[in-house]
């Protein structure tokens, strides 16, 4: 019994790492109806940032501030400049844009820090909480928390105030929102502004276990686009569940299903969302869209 | 709202992309992988690549990519050997001529189908031999070609037995480095040895690395009072091996074989062990055993014995400081190799080390042909090459093993890694 809530919490634990970029992804699709690929490219630029700053002596949590604030920054100016000439037209190519800025920003990164992975501080202790029997380390409780702030903060962001009123609006019909009088130009830099920001907090919480490099959230990305999708992509309850769901899906099956080991747990999560997504296709915690016609 | 059509559509691009992505990471850390060649060589006048006062050397590494900082040393310590010498007046050869030695280095970012491109790009402009490249399954491409090109693709920097072991079959490739193999080996032996029941928990590589590196250990412990009570693996692409080191956490073994090749994952390994109370004695392979970057990060003080293996001083450790051939590779390597890179990875060192083995292999080449070259290079015996450890030796002449024979358990200090003695 020890060993499988062990199990499950490791499973939280590493879940926590996708969920918190799936939020950011969720975030960037609720803002302008987009999936970005170079989510994970734009948090490791910005942990970059963070990263350069320490090494010239500056504290941890002030090159995070610094870190964080570059990230809106940089959020923003991509979507005004690159994505906002391909919004509203096809998808696909926006989508494709977006692979072409993760490949992109990946190289800047690296032409500044090398493609050699390095260690990065962490804002947390290396110890452990033993609860009986179970070990959780600081790191992962720390991880977690922040994540769920920022889950709560963007829940209620989108719920209850009239910037995020303004955002889904703009998302949802942007002529419209124009017409009512919405700064719908403003109000998606705004938009890809706190995605980025908050995919570089994602980056700062995963630097110190994943070491940072150019593609420290290469892997970590196919998880949270699974979690995002598995969520229902404008649900950032649903990112984070299901987040969690798959870390710890991934866990038990490797732990528990003898023929499934260690080699074939990957593909159990996947499994799994593909027979979810057939029976829900609007995701778990997704609405369903209905088309009058 | 989005219409329903729109949303498939868009699900199915990022279905796609994610698989395109999980293709490529999965490609991209391969430690593994074979091949194969035959024939046999034959020789010409003078071969392509030498004239009276110079010869021209040919590599490709990886430069760029997760394999980056090793690829970058494997083509700094070769350099800064061959360009110090150069500077100090050229290499002597065996026809009694004194040449300089150049060398053409290309990226291949750890990708085979790149690797063959640059070999006969290398080829091309006329190398005369193809010599250290970083990576099993980049050289595993080429070996076949080189083998049909009869070009040498000598001393190359891997662990993989596929390059030494039968050298009657690829009689134009050969490997520098004791093998993955021989590091199981030497550790299985360590516990064989300890005169007690020992309990053990492995933890590798799901690929040709972690498999070489479980068979020697296997084959040592054989008949012996040590028992395998736990194993798990693992992908390179994976982001924590946190859930493997919980269930071998549950065996509670007295030691730990953590053939882990990714600096992040191993450090992963030190950190979560301790924190879920598993303190057993844990053997960490020689490229993820580097104190700096794995020890300290991993707070591995906390474990009663961390053991790795060793063949060569570490010229950036302060022990060695007075050492006269580290005070030569470290004043040489400033001045040529950290134009390259300045990041240390053993692997400058085994390139360096692979220079001094040129240089002997030169001394005995009688004819400027690359059969005269193959021929002095498969002669070499009992050379002590600068900086490596007392004991360890060059020998070429075995017809089944690499060109270094030796290598030496050694045991984590508390800064740096001193000679195992006991269990």
């Amino acid at each position: 019994m020890q060993y499988f809530i062990q199990v499950v919490v490791d499973g939280v634990a590493t879940g926590a790492i996708y969920g918190a970029l799936a939020l950011a992804i969720v975030l960037v699709n609720r803002a302008t109806g987009l999936i970005n690929f170079a989510q994970g490219a734009m948090a490791v630029m910005s942990t970059f940032v963070a990263f350069g700053l320490i090494r010239a002596g500056v504290p941890l949590l002030l090159a995070a501030v610094v870190a964080i604030v570059f990230a809106f920054a940089l959020g923003a100016f991509l979507e005004r400049v690159v994505v906002r000439r391909f919004e509203g037209g096809d998808p696909d190519s926006a989508v494709v844009v977006t692979i072409g800025l993760l490949v992109l920003l990946g190289g800047i990164s690296a032409l500044f820090f090398g493609y050699e992975p390095q260690p990065f501080p962490s804002f947390f202790p290396l110890g452990t909480i033993n609860i009986f029997g179970v070990f959780v380390s600081l790191r992962s409780v720390g991880t977690i928390v922040i994540l769920l702030v920022a889950m709560v903060l963007l829940q209620v962001l989108f719920r209850s105030t009239k910037l995020g009123l303004a955002m889904r609006a703009v998302a949802d019909n942007p002529r419209s929102s124009a017409l009512s009088g919405l700064p719908v130009s403003r109000l998606l830099m705004v938009g890809w502004g706190l995605a980025a920001a908050l995919g570089a907090i994602a980056g700062l919480l995963v630097a110190p276990q994943l070491f940072i490099s150019p593609g420290m959230l290469d892997f970590a990305l196919v998880y949270a686009l699974a979690a995002a999708i598995l969520g229902g992509l404008d649900s950032p309850v649903g990112a984070v569940v299901s987040a969690a769901f798959i870390g710890v899906v991934e866990g038990l099956a490797g732990a528990y299903i003898d023929f499934i080991g260690d080699d074939l747990k990957i593909a159990v999560p996947f499994a799994v969302m593909i027979f979810i997504l057939v029976l829900r296709p609007q995701g778990l915690f997704g609405r369903k869209v209905v088309v009058r016609v | 709202m989005m219409n329903f059509q729109k949303t498939t559509r868009l699900s199915g691009a990022v279905a796609i992309a994610g698989i395109a992505a999980l293709l490529i990471s999965g490609c991209t850390r391969d430690a593994g992988g074979t091949g194969n060649g035959g024939g046999a060589g034959g020789g010409t006048e003078a071969s392509p690549g030498i004239t009276d006062d110079s010869l021209s050397l040919g590599i490709s590494s990886p430069l760029s990519g997760p394999t980056a900082g090793p690829g970058s040393c494997t083509v700094a310590g070769l350099y800064t050997y061959l360009e110090a010498k150069n500077a100090d007046g050229g290499f002597e050869f065996g026809d009694g001529k004194t040449r300089s030695v150049d060398l053409t280095y290309l990226d291949d970012a750890y990708d085979p189908a790149k690797a063959v491109s640059n070999f006969r790009q290398l080829v091309n402009e006329e190398v005369f031999a193809y010599v250290g490249a970083l990576g099993t399954p980049t050289n595993a491409a080429i070996m076949p070609i080189a083998d049909e090109e009869e070009v040498p693709q000598v001393l190359l920097i891997t662990g993989a037995t596929a390059f030494s072991e039968d050298q009657a079959a690829n009689p134009w490739t050969y490997g520098l480095l004791p093998t993955y193999y021989d590091e199981g080996f030497a550790f299985g032996e360590l516990l064989a040895g300890a005169g007690e029941p020992v309990t053990v928990a492995t933890l590798a590589q799901n690929d040709d690395f972690g498999e070489d590196y479980l068979a020697g250990f296997e084959a040592a412990i054989e008949g012996s009072d040590v028992e395998v009570v736990g194993s798990a693996t693992y992908e390179p692409s994976d982001t924590t091996l946190n859930p493997q080191v919980t269930e071998l956490a549950a065996t509670q073994a007295d030691a730990l074989l953590s053939a882990v090749s990714v600096t992040p994952l191993q450090v992963g390994v030190l950190t979560r062990a301790q924190s879920v109370g598993w303190l057993p004695r844990v053997f960490l392979p020689s490229n993820t055993s580097t104190p700096g970057t794995i020890i300290e990060p991993g707070a591995g003080g906390a474990y009663p014995a961390l053991y790795s293996t060793s063949l060569t001083k570490t010229p950036v450790s302060p022990a060695v400081a007075e050492d006269e051939d580290v005070i030569a590779y470290n004043e040489a390597f400033k001045q040529y190799g950290s134009t390259i890179t300045t990041t240390y990875t053993p692997h400058c060192v085994w390139s360096y080390i692979e220079g001094a083995i040129l240089e002997e292999a030169f001394k005995g080449m009688e004819e400027p042909t690359r059969d005269s070259f193959m021929e002095a290079l498969k002669s070499i015996q009992g050379f002590e090459a600068p900086l490596l450890l007392d004991g360890i030796t060059v020998d070429t002449t075995r017809d089944d093993q690499p060109a270094i024979d030796g290598i030496e358990l050694v045991q984590f200090n508390g800064t740096g890694y001193a000679p195992v003695e006991s269990y």
